[in-house]
């Protein structure tokens, strides 16, 4: 169901996008098609679904999973995903006694090619100044609450790297294929920002 | 400016674009040194965040080589340096009361800090 009503004017910055938009299109400056082409992959085929991917192989698969933890951005190439944003990865584990969480303080740096576009939390100011300052209390917000005594690593990724959560698997998933792994794997399990459902590191 | 076009953006997605150099200035950093950022507020681009400056901690790891956004950024040059992840307690950023388990990793440039022999962080 559409919310937008016909007689309504449109918002500000739709209005200043849309003027942009047509003059760089008038002036010769963006090719149309380009551009469509450029939104059609950032919605509707590089997404977080390509990271779980990779930690369902990680989970399933002992010498990818140290591949990757070695070499970031070789392993995650070799499931075909790899460029813009995601030049140069790391990918950091949870485990029973570590948890971690990724932020970018000075702006929003997030691994497009793994994550897709980042949510709006992620690049706003509260959530970039609070993950570093109050990590626990952030967790806590997101519903993961932390074992006494387990590590919180935040990694600020205001340079040229960028970060990939290795998230627990769950208990009790023995069984399950690759396939049916990826989809246990929720997006802000892979911005530290949640776990798993099923997975232990919380105290629930 | 050149224009991309719609045929060539799967493979200018899919190259990327990256700051990672072969050559630059040799690391001065190696893990485990105890490192202090320097306390410097410069009016141009940096990638040096607020919070770390002057602050104390420890080179957990060594990146490799990359462009220097303090120069690159106002057409100085690549410059390129080694980026080294330096892990910061909780309790150096933020003073007695935060968690004794917190740890905060921050990518900074070879530039941004100066060895602290007398460090007592960890």
């Amino acid at each position: 169901m559409s919310k937008h009503q016909h007689n309504a004017p449109l918002p500000d910055p739709v209005l200043r996008v849309k003027a942009l938009e047509s003059l760089l299109i008038e002036k010769g400056l963006v090719d149309p098609a380009a551009l469509d082409l450029l939104i059609d992959t950032y919605e509707n085929q590089v997404g977080p679904r390509n990271g779980a991917r990779v930690v369902a192989r990680a989970w399933t698969d002992p010498s990818y999973r140290s591949r990757l933890l070695r070499d970031a951005t070789a392993a995650i190439a070799e499931m075909g995903f790899e460029g813009r944003q995601g030049e140069d990865m790391v990918v950091v584990e949870n485990t029973e006694r570590v948890h971690n969480l990724v932020v970018c303080t000075l702006c929003s740096c997030y691994p497009w090619p793994v994550l897709g576009l980042p949510p709006v939390w992620y690049k706003a100011a509260p959530y970039r100044a609070r993950a570093v300052r109050e990590p626990r209390k952030v967790l806590a917000e997101f519903g993961v609450d932390l074992v006494d005594g387990v590590e919180v690593r935040v990694w600020d990724s205001t340079a040229e790297l960028r970060y990939l959560v290795l998230p627990r698997r769950p208990d009790g998933t023995e069984r399950l294929s690759e396939q049916e792994l990826a989809e246990l794997v929720t997006r802000d399990s892979m911005i530290g920002a949640g776990v798993v459902p099923g997975s232990k590191s919380t105290d629930t | 400016m050149k224009r991309l076009e719609a045929d060539q953006v799967d493979a200018v997605l899919r190259r990327g674009a990256t700051a990672r150099r072969s050559d630059g200035q040799p690391p001065r950093f190696a893990r485990g040194d105890r490192v202090r950022v320097l306390n410097l507020h410069p009016y141009g681009h940096t990638r040096m965040p607020r919070y770390v400056r002057g602050r104390c901690g420890v080179v957990d790891r060594d990146h490799g080589l990359f462009v220097l956004p303090d120069s690159n950024a106002h057409g100085l040059g690549e410059c390129p340096q080694h980026v080294y992840s330096v892990r910061f307690t909780g309790v150096e950023l933020w003073g007695p009361e935060a968690p004794d388990a917190d740890r905060v990793h921050v990518d900074l440039w070879d530039c941004y800090l100066t060895a602290e022999p007398d460090g007592t962080e960890e």
